[in-house]
């Protein structure tokens, strides 16, 4: 052993993709047992640097240290070797083996070719018991919940002994008791002796759980503080730059007429006999912004489909000032007052081969403005997108002549939604309109979407970002298996209490009153 | 603009990686020259180089200055049908379709052109020859646009693959032209025939008119046919890129699912799609059988289905599926197939020169993968000189080279997979 303080050291890192510097001269100390976050707005090179330390890419230059020593790391082989393992944003898990099977999957004894697993299951059922990770080992990933599966990912660096973990933004994905439940485990593994690096882009989670804080910005290394010793108004301006506003400005809505009506609403699931939306009536009026807070797939994708029209109903109706369109096309919705922010931008929102000029049209190529007899108006949808994009500061390398498949994900999603709210339209479906933002984009779409409120539209937000839903919302429904369960005020609920609709763990009957 | 940000365009990329490919082809039929050169006694390493140099005569090959002409006016036309289906292939791809029924559509086009031409008989009357011929390749459009609706159809609706009912129509519509032109006597007018040959527009006075191409060309051919694909290519090409309704077939054809939340009508947009596809491959056909000098036999009509159908294909790919490409690429593989007409005068027999032509038609296919090598390379020069300019200044310079490196980052994967998909193809 060395006498260096720190178990992981990446000193001067600079790694250059093109023109891009993703990471520029980055320094990153990991002392041994600490809880060591790592804070960046998207794109800030947070996940650049953390391949380069385990052996994804190699940096173009700097060193990576080990307890004072030098090392090389060419592949992700190097860093198990040298006790590195990560927990990725999306589990690499396979779905249908057990969760023994997953922990032990490239590690496996073998007795003449047979698989011995009884002393893999021993030291798993330990393992748990020591670091209070509770999982049935015999469970099939694809039956249990995400938080489980989360386990079973952290479980399997345990079992390779590693002694540096890298959580890759592990609590995107959780409900509020499963992130509290993280955070213990977290402090239990630190406890231990195990050093963990925390990529994240929430604050709160900082402040509760990690020891120190390294910052990036664009690439840069900004500085590394000591939590006890900052607040989180500070960390959120060393991320961004300037000082950010966490609450949203917002005066009291004022509701007025019905804009959207949903009556008794089934569709069908596809993958199960069950309907994946029961049931579900509700109504969202001019001038309030409605949320629909769950737990990712529990029926929001296919309302947010039926509401668009991107599916149809199957039973129940859609009414949109006053005027049934269950069974109108996208177009006719969009037509009449409908703006959308869907939910997967590359999917629904965007034709990435196109430039970004031809997709800021694509909902209006057919207005006047911008064809004549058929033909397109180049000149005027250039300058439109070129308006757009100046309005909302959507970043790219040609312009508006840049392909949509070259711009980075923030500056799709502010295209997509810049697209959206420039309709005056009566009502906004926005999923997950912030999805893959950085906090001063969040906040300057947020108050975009209370503009368009006050300026008298029906909003309806779907959305898993719980901090979203209790700052922007007006009234917020929870969802749980396709149903609603759930009829919140903002003002007088927490998320605690949301998080326990949001599990299914309480319910109310009361239907609500349009 | 240096070297790299040169290469760096999209239509320079087409071209170099089109050109590599014929090169690739020729390469591959050179060698398979100088192989059989070499285990055969009647030819030598001399007749392999010779071949190479008919090869890429093309119609130039013959020595006799009148056969030349005349050899020009026959690519011209042979080139005709091969471009419009190369356009049909084209579209549809640009609509995220597979139109391999150009075959079929084509005979479509084939039969209803000849049921017209055929049995009304003008001769003596040049204007209304015209007419008649003017409806002739109408109607074909019409059945050709009916035809390719078809696989459209099935795909919109019960999201069949086009490429099985594709495959389908084009073995009823060979079975169809069989049956009327053999069977059905009252159709079609094939009383004067070679026996298993219909009469041709030439008995009849309803040939596509020369427009005295016939006079610059002589003993071709040769017949308005081709200004009439140019002019469809010219068309093709607006509709793609100026319209709104091309507009939505590319996005249709790019990602159906944001076309479709963008409030297109996707599954609309594939039926007009291939209902064009098979418009344009059926004038193909009429094109070619509409010209006095082109006999259909149609006894064996069931049991092959036209080359020119399937030709189409490297034909689109060839041209990147640009329609003002597929104008060149269409003459062009007329070229090498009549430079390999011209192969047995260096001791080789038909049948190789069929094989090397096929080859670098095959060749077409990896365009895709050419594509993506180019863009490595771009870059790779790029970096080069980046680092050369690092050197020199000891400070690293980011001029001129904003064009979007990234925007090509997805290229070679794409093409990798295109590749492939061209492969199995």
């Amino acid at each position: 052993m060395s006498n260096s303080p720190y178990i992981i050291e990446m000193r001067h890192i600079t790694k250059v993709f093109g023109t891009n510097r993703a990471n520029d001269d980055i320094t990153l100390q990991l002392k041994k047992g600490e809880i060591h976050a790592l804070l960046g707005e998207n794109g800030a090179g947070k996940s650049t640097l953390m391949s380069i330390l385990f052996g994804l890419y190699d940096p173009d230059e700097g060193e990576i240290y080990k307890n004072g020593e030098k090392v090389t790391i060419k592949d992700p082989n190097d860093a198990t070797a040298l006790g590195i393992g990560m927990v990725h944003q999306h589990f690499k898990l396979v779905e249908c083996f057990s969760v023994l099977d997953n922990i032990i999957l490239g590690e496996e004894d073998t007795r003449m070719g047979f698989l011995q697993k009884k002393t893999a299951r021993a030291k798993v059922r330990e393992l748990s018991d020591k670091y209070g990770l509770y999982v049935d080992p015999d469970a099939i990933i694809e039956d249990i919940t995400v938080g489980m599966q989360q386990r079973t990912e952290i479980l399997k660096m345990l079992y390779r002994d590693n002694e540096i973990l890298i959580f890759d933004e592990p609590t995107a994905v959780l409900t509020p008791q499963e992130i509290d439940e993280l955070m213990q485990i977290m402090k239990n593994l630190a406890a231990e002796g195990k050093s963990i690096l925390f990529i994240t882009h929430k604050l709160n989670e900082i402040m509760e759980v990690a020891d120190r804080c390294s910052v990036l910005r664009k690439g840069k290394y900004i500085g590394t503080v000591n939590v006890a010793e900052t607040t989180k108004e500070d960390l959120s301006e060393m991320m961004v730059g300037h000082s950010v506003k966490f609450a949203v400005d917002k005066a009291p809505a004022k509701p007025a007429e019905p804009v959207l009506e949903l009556r008794n609403l089934c569709v069908r699931s596809r993958s199960s006999h069950k309907n994946a939306v029961n049931d579900v009536s509700f109504t969202v009026h001019a001038g309030e912004i409605v949320c629909i807070a769950g737990i990712d797939g529990n029926g929001q994708t296919e309302l947010g489909y039926a509401i668009t029209g991107l599916e149809k109903a199957d039973s129940g109706s859609i009414i949109m000032c006053g005027e049934d369109i269950t069974k109108k096309n996208v177009r006719y919705r969009c037509e009449h007052g409908m703006s959308h922010i869907p939910e997967d931008r590359h999917k629904h929102g965007l034709i990435l081969d196109f430039s970004l000029q031809e997709n800021m049209v694509l909902r209006r190529y057919l207005e006047p403005e911008f064809q004549k007899n058929g033909f397109i108006r180049f000149k005027e949808v250039r300058e439109y997108a070129e308006k757009l994009t100046e309005e909302f500061d959507v970043r790219s390398s040609a312009g508006v002549d840049s392909t949509a498949r070259s711009m980075s994900g923030g500056n799709q999603q502010k295209a997509v939604v810049a697209r959206e709210l420039d309709h005056d339209h009566k009502l906004l479906v926005a999923i997950q309109p912030t999805r893959g933002l950085d906090v001063g984009a969040i906040e300057f779409i947020h108050s975009e979407i209370v503009k368009k409120r006050d300026a008298g539209a029906a909003i309806l937000l779907i959305s898993l970002e719980l901090d979203e839903i209790m700052s922007l919302s007006d009234r917020i429904l929870v969802m749980y298996e396709g149903e609603i369960v759930g009829h919140l005020d903002p003002k007088t609920t927490d998320v605690k209490e949301m998080g326990l609709y949001m599990a299914g763990a309480k319910r109310d009957t009361v239907k609500e009153e349009g | 603009m240096n070297m790299s940000g040169f290469m760096k365009k999209e239509g320079v990329k087409s071209v170099i990686s089109s050109v590599l490919c014929i090169l690739a082809g020729v390469l591959l039929g050179f060698i398979i020259m100088v192989l059989l050169a070499l285990f055969n006694d009647r030819t030598s390493i001399g007749d392999a180089v010779k071949g190479l140099g008919i090869l890429l005569a093309g119609p130039f090959s013959s020595g006799n200055a009148a056969y030349i002409v005349t050899n020009v006016g026959d690519m011209i036309f042979y080139s005709t049908p091969l471009i419009m289906t190369g356009l049909s292939v084209a579209i549809a791809y640009k609509t995220g379709l597979f139109n391999i029924g150009a075959a079929g559509q084509f005979y479509m086009g084939t039969l209803a052109a000849l049921m017209i031409a055929l049995n009304a008989d003008t001769n003596g009357s040049p204007a209304m020859g015209f007419l008649v011929w003017l409806a002739a390749l109408l109607t074909a459009m019409l059945a050709g646009m009916i035809w390719g609706a078809i696989p459209g159809f099935f795909k919109a609706v019960f999201n069949v693959n086009e490429v099985i009912v594709c495959i389908m129509t084009n073995w009823i519509s060979a079975n169809i032209v069989t049956w009327i032109f053999t069977n059905t006597p009252d159709l079609i007018n094939r009383s004067a025939g070679k026996s298993g040959y219909l009469i041709t527009t030439a008995v009849t006075g309803n040939g596509t008119p020369k427009l005295g191409l016939d006079q610059v060309f002589k003993g071709s051919y040769i017949d308005m046919g081709i200004l009439v694909a140019i002019a469809l290519a010219i068309v093709i090409y607006v509709i793609l890129t100026k319209t709104t309704f091309g507009y939505e077939l590319r996005a249709c054809g790019s990602n159906k699912y944001g076309a479709r939340c963008a409030g297109m009508n996707e599954k609309r947009n594939i039926i007009v799609s291939m209902a064009i596809a098979g418009g344009l491959a059926a004038i193909g056909g009429a094109l070619y059988y509409l010209n006095p000098g082109i006999e259909l036999k149609f006894d064996t009509a069931y049991s092959q289905l036209p080359s020119y159908g399937f030709n189409g294909i490297p034909v689109a790919l060839l041209g990147s599926n640009n329609p003002i490409a597929v104008i060149f690429v269409g003459i062009f593989i007329r070229f090498l197939s009549l430079g390999g007409d011209h192969l047995t005068s260096a001791g080789y027999n038909k049948y190789i020169s069929d094989i090397i032509v096929a080859l670098i038609i095959y060749f077409a296919g990896f365009s895709m993968f050419f594509k993506g090598f180019i863009t490595k390379l771009a870059r790779k020069k790029e970096k080069a000189a980046e680092e050369a300019a690092k050197a020199a200044v000891q400070k690293p310079s980011v001029e001129g080279e904003k064009t979007g490196a990234k925007a090509d980052e997805a290229a070679p994967e794409k093409a990798l997979t295109e590749g492939k998909e061209a492969e199995t193809k």
